[in-house]
């Protein structure tokens, strides 16, 4: 919001990782690309976990 | 009924030559009951459910199609469209440039689409002069029912379906639409094309509903003032049954008579009179008389403009009229056999009211099915779908173009795809061709449990009104027996109008009858339009009918009945073909249609069932010739009978109740119930609406859901952490796999009191059970974000995490979300934080900026997370739905611990909530060292009487002690007895009582105390998603009143009876801070002059503020007011002073 435009080519600059639903490899997905696995063509795509710390509550 | 008995004397002499032998009780074939396995393995839960659509996409749609293959137009009298045949093929999706590829039904749940396979036609048609043929023509979608033939998931391997992400145990039998699961209901409702004689206002009546594929129509003939009338609704009013049987071609009184009874003459002499004061004497004058009586009809069509009244009084004798018997070149033979016949049972009710039928008799009762429902769906659309064709081609073909009219060009398969999908997904059924309106024919199916699934394929839902206080279709019908469970119903207004399917039952689909008429005709049966009136009421004769069409009269009836029977269990016709006699009408029934219940028995032959336990074991171990339920039906041992059919049958309960009268034998008791009282070990020593309330418990139990529900994004799913399947069973549980998706644990149970936070069915539970993962859950929830794009090139964006300016640190809102601007999966959620940072484009409709694309305004519409509880992300899953707009589905987990206020519940309808959770010290314990996990307070069992918990638990203790499984299968199970004896073997009281210590005092229990393991589930109610306060909140805008309701942080509301006490009471100043200083509270100024209201101590009608006083009142009552000025209604105020 305080700068959409530069914001907007940061993200379209560093694409995301996410794994494929079907054949479990990494694909690297720009926003705006069709979403759809470069090894098998499955249409469903997982988000990979945070790589910051979680701590739980153990009760 | 008698006919087999007196078969079976004749044959014991031949079998037995010592008649002694035929003495000894018949034997037992222990395992007999492994037969209910085998026909589970065979026919599934849900067969009814994929039989039906089976059906319908293999064979029934062929008929459709080819019912209406032709499309013409009046326009071009050369032009044509033909369809030469239809196919429905496997599910598939389109991924652009004509391939496509198959799908899953796990993707289409995930990605919001819709399971459905293509519908293609070959055809013939005209372009031009030219005859062209196409095959494989796209005309629509199909959704298709998950495991039916056309499924990807049938005749798959546990690997397989795994690999599919589907679970094996998963019954199937439902469609996904639009990414949901929805399940067709069965529905239940008369039967057609029969006679059904029942009382009226008039008097009696006989009503038959027609139902062909064209038209549906109900013809009733009734007596009023000792004459017979025949009404329907294409005539304005009732016809005397004398112009109709004249009309129909019967001119002689005699023969009239001769057809209806030659006894009763007197009775129908007045109705013969009236022929006679209307002069009406030829076929002509009767048709003349019936064009006068005809409904006029609403659209004139060119052909009624060449039709007299009397040719269309014929053609509606002959098409709506009885619609169901057939008439050939105006033949009106049958027809008028038909309807003597009615005016008979007519009479013959009038002299013996036994004759009248019930109505809620389960054989006068039919279950349409998905397939049947879709089919009429089908149907309708196809016919508009050819109805558009052709007004196109119409429309199309006199204007000169360039091009040739194609009619390809305009088959389109978005009509019948939208169509169907509408209905599946709204369920509602609006079919225009018989007018047939009705909502809710579909369901979500509820994935709460494993069971709620299960239970919800076998549902019945009949058309009954809810409102409507009978008793006749709520109640429990005889003839449910082993059809339906008696159990599994749901309490209050729909109580006895859902029902559920037993266990063993099985719904009939369509079969052909054209076998039948030639096994009829073959054994001596003779087409009723060669035989006399005479023949007719010969008490030798029995009338023979085929679907409720009158077939033929046959002496032999014994031979005819003996013959079908053994045809069918020969396996040369169907084996859900039903023949039974009723003697006092001599009639014999013959059934081939669809939606009958049915049920398997095993064949009785002179006093000996047929299955013996040889045949049994051979199933099991898989050798010689019987290896499946098949093989029993095709060897002629076990054979289906339905309602009607069982009512003309001897069946015996169990081996010692044969007898040489005994035509079958049932397969196994407990089959008499659902799946849902199939948990219930012990069923049969329940009172039985505990019984009742344990099927509806049993569907809110959490457990697990299937072996995929890891993989599932549901809108909301529970998930017990550590599921167990009970010690004590059933063979129902093992049948239905309920032990491998559990919904419960086995709680160790003390029946004692303790502390008072025990009392009204309340649980003390144990902390550290708890701390061990004791009815601990997990509570799944998905929150979905689109990302559509729009016409003017602009689409919805997600950007990235926002910095905070001063810090240049991500703001608390964001800081879960990657740099796409999507949570990432294992982050904590709390309240109002952003799960993904959403923006849609401002809607600028400047028409000549669209092409700047590039600034337009967006506005954020962040998903965020609304809970004061925080979740887990567990998963996010990004796809495309099946228009390529983008979706984006977060899963989130709640782990949940139980508390106070949970609601548990044991098998036995004994539901309760955690009263009081105590330290482990504090529990009572036994000299082993056992300490309850839950203290049931014993007060539960005196009034309820459900001795099968009491059972449940001893059987429980002695499976624990001995290290295995109990039965508690109803009308069996293991033993008291035996169970307790096994108690002792192991050093435990006889009765299950222990002596237990005070875990406050240690001092030991003055009594002995009851206790052991008892089967408990969690259900879906907890305090967490219901407690609720409010101090101060949010108002509603309008009337300024606190908002509504736990979701919007509501008022608590002090209701009308509430009121109506404090009025009672008098405490006038109570009231007046309820209902407007804690709610409303307005000040107002009233001006005393003219008594409106003004405003800043100003009255704007007299100008001044000479009067003007400010007083407090409701806003609602001020809204009133300036509402009702609104309208041009002054309500004028009067205000006088306190002390005056």
């Amino acid at each position: 919001m305080s700068d959409p435009s530069t914001k907007d080519s940061t993200t379209t600059k560093t694409p995301m990782v996410y794994i494929c639903g079907e054949c479990h490899s990494e694909n690297e997905i720009r926003p705006r690309d069709p979403i759809r696995c470069r090894e098998c063509g499955y249409r469903i795509m997982y988000k990979k976990r945070t790589k910051r710390l979680i701590v739980f509550d153990a009760r | 009924m008698g006919e087999y008995a007196e078969l079976n004397k004749q044959k014991l002499k031949d079998v037995f030559n010592d008649p002694s032998l035929f003495n000894k009780p018949v034997k037992e074939v222990e395992e007999k009951w492994k037969l209910v396995p085998a026909f589970l393995k065979v026919k599934g839960l849900v067969k009814q459910h994929i039989d039906s659509f089976n059906y319908f996409i293999n064979v029934e749609i062929k008929k459709i199609v080819e019912a209406n293959s032709k499309v013409t137009c009046d326009a071009d009298p050369l032009f044509y469209l033909k369809y030469i045949n239809v196919y429905v093929g496997t599910p598939d999706v389109d991924e652009g440039f004509n391939i496509s590829k198959a799908i899953t039904p796990h993707e289409c749940r995930l990605r919001d689409m819709t399971y459905s396979a293509p519908i293609t036609v070959d055809i013939e048609y005209t372009r031009g002069n030219q005859r062209v043929s196409k095959t494989g023509l796209l005309i629509g979608r199909m959704p298709i029912m998950l495991r039916s033939s056309n499924c990807v998931l049938t005749n798959k391997s546990e690997y397989e379906l795994a690999k599919m992400n589907e679970c094996p145990l998963d019954p199937g039998g439902y469609f996904v639409v639009k990414g949901q699961e929805k399940v067709i209901l069965i529905q239940e409702q008369l039967l057609k094309n029969r006679m059904i004689v029942e009382e009226s206002k008039f008097g009696i009546q006989c009503q038959v509903t027609s139902s062909t594929h064209e038209k549906k129509s109900r013809t009733i003939v009734f007596v009023k003032g000792a004459k017979y009338f025949m009404a329907h609704n294409s005539f304005t009013d009732p016809i005397p049954v004398s112009i109709v049987f004249k009309a129909l071609g019967l001119t002689s009184d005699q023969e009239i008579c001769s057809y209806i009874c030659p006894k009763d003459i007197c009775k129908f002499a007045p109705t013969l009179e009236e022929c006679h004061n209307l002069d009406i004497y030829t076929q002509e004058a009767a048709l003349k008389y019936l064009g006068t009586k005809l409904v006029a009809k609403r659209f004139v069509t060119s052909a009624s403009k060449y039709k007299t009244p009397t040719d269309e009084a014929r053609d509606m004798l002959a098409t709506t009229v009885l619609a169901h018997v057939p008439v050939k070149e105006y033949n009106f033979q049958t027809k008028a056999i038909y309807l003597a016949l009615m005016v008979k049972r007519v009479i013959d009710a009038q002299n013996n009211k036994k004759a009248i039928d019930d109505r809620d008799y389960y054989g006068n009762k039919r279950l349409e099915l998905a397939g049947s429902l879709l089919s009429l769906m089908f149907e309708d659309v196809f016919k508009r779908f050819n109805w558009d064709l052709k007004s196109i081609a119409e429309k199309t073909i006199p204007k000169i173009r360039a091009s040739q009219f194609d009619v390809i060009k305009y088959m389109r398969s978005d009509l019948i795809t939208n169509c169907l999908v509408f209905a599946i997904s709204t369920g509602n059924w609006t079919i225009k061709r018989f007018r047939m309106e009705r909502q809710g024919v579909t369901q979500v199916l509820s994935r709460l449990s494993y069971i709620s699934a299960l239970g919800m394929m076998t549902r019945i839902n009949s058309q009954f009104e809810k409102t409507r206080k009978v008793s006749g279709p709520r109640s429990l019908q005889p003839s449910q027996w082993g059809m339906l469970c008696p159990s599994d119903t749901p309490e209050g207004e729909a109580c006895g109008l859902v029902k559920n399917l037993a266990l063993m039952t099985h719904i009939t689909t369509e079969g052909d009858d054209y076998p039948l008429i030639r096994l009829a005709t073959n054994t001596g049966v003779q087409d009723i339009n060669l035989v006399g009136g005479e023949a007719l009421q010969s008490p030798i004769n029995y009338i023979v009918f085929l679907n409720g069409n009158i077939l033929g009269v046959t002496k032999e009836y014994k031979y005819l009945l003996d013959s079908f029977r053994m045809w069918r269990r020969a396996g040369k016709i169907s084996q859900y073909v039903s023949i039974y006699l009723n003697k006092s009408q001599r009639c014999i029934y013959i059934s081939s249609d669809g939606g009958r219940l049915c049920r398997p028995y095993i064949i009785v032959k002179n006093g000996i069932p047929l299955v013996t336990s040889k045949h049994i074991s051979d199933m099991e171990k898989g050798i010689g010739v019987i290896r499946s339920f098949e093989d029993f039906l095709h060897r002629g041992l076990i054979e289906f009978l339905d309602v009607n059919e069982e009512n003309d049958s001897f069946i015996a309960c169990y081996e010692h109740n044969i007898t040489t009268q005994s035509t079958h034998l049932e397969i196994a008791t407990f089959t008499l119930l659902g799946v849902c009282a199939g948990l219930i070990p012990y069923p049969h020593h329940n009172q039985s609406p505990r019984n009742t309330y344990q099927c509806a418990m049993g569907k809110q139990a959490m457990g697990t859901i299937g072996y995929n529900q890891r993989n599932r994004i549901d809108t909301l799913l529970y998930s017990l952490v550590y599921p167990q399947p009970p010690i004590v069973k059933t063979k129902t549980i093992e049948m239905t796999h309920f032990d491998k998706l559990p919904a419960g644990q086995n709680a160790t149970v003390a029946v004692m009191s303790y502390s008072g936070y025990d009392i009204e069915d309340a649980l003390i539970i144990n902390k550290a059970s708890i701390d061990r993962g004791f009815g601990r859950c997990l509570v799944y929830r998905n929150s979905k974000c689109f990302l559509k794009r729009y016409a003017n090139l602009t689409f919805d964006r997600i950007q990235g995490p926002l910095l905070d300016p001063v810090s240049n640190k991500v703001i608390w809102k964001h800081n879960i979300l990657d740099a796409d601007g999507i949570v990432a999966p294992g982050e904590l959620v709390t309240n109002r934080q952003v799960l993904v940072n959403k923006s849609v484009p401002v809607l600028s409709n400047v028409p000549g900026t669209s092409a700047g694309a590039s600034n337009i305004d967006y506005k954020d519409v962040a998903v965020s997370y609304r809970n004061v509880e925080p979740s887990y992300v567990e998963k996010v899953m990004v796809s495309t739905n099946e228009d390529d707009s983008g979706l984006i589905k977060i899963l989130l987990r709640q782990t949940r611990r139980p508390e106070i206020g949970d609601k548990f519940s044991s098998r036995h309808g004994q539901k309760g909530v955690v009263g009081l959770v105590v330290d482990q010290e504090d529990m009572p314990f036994n000299e082993y060292g056992i300490c309850p996990d839950i203290i049931m307070n014993p007060h539960g069992f005196p009034s309820r009487m459900t001795v099968g918990k009491l059972i449940e638990l001893l059987s429980g203790k002695a499976g624990l002690v001995e290290g295995k499984f109990h039965y508690g299968t109803a009308f069996g199970g293991s033993k008291v007895q035996d169970v307790s004896e096994e108690l002792v073997k192991h050093g435990f009281n006889y009765q299950g009582k222990d002596m237990f210590y005070s875990g406050i005092t240690g001092e030991p229990l003055e009594a002995y105390i009851y206790s052991g393991p008892v089967y408990y589930q969690k259900l879906k109610h907890m305090v967490q998603d219901k407690m609720h306060a409010r101090a101060r909140g949010p108002r509603a805008v309008l009337t300024r009143q606190p908002t509504e309701g736990r979701s919007r942080d509501g008022g608590l509301r002090l209701g009308e009876m509430e009121r109506d006490c404090l009025i009672g009471y008098g405490a006038s100043m109570m009231l007046v801070e309820r209902l407007m200083v804690s709610s409303d509270q307005c000040e107002v100024d009233v001006c005393n002059n003219c008594g409106r209201l003004g405003y800043c101590g100003w009255c704007n009608s007299c100008k001044s503020s000479g009067h003007v006083s400010t007083i407090t009142m409701p806003y609602a009552c001020k809204l009133l007011l300036t509402e009702l000025q609104a309208m041009n209604i002054t309500a004028r105020l009067t205000l006088t002073h306190y002390c005056q």
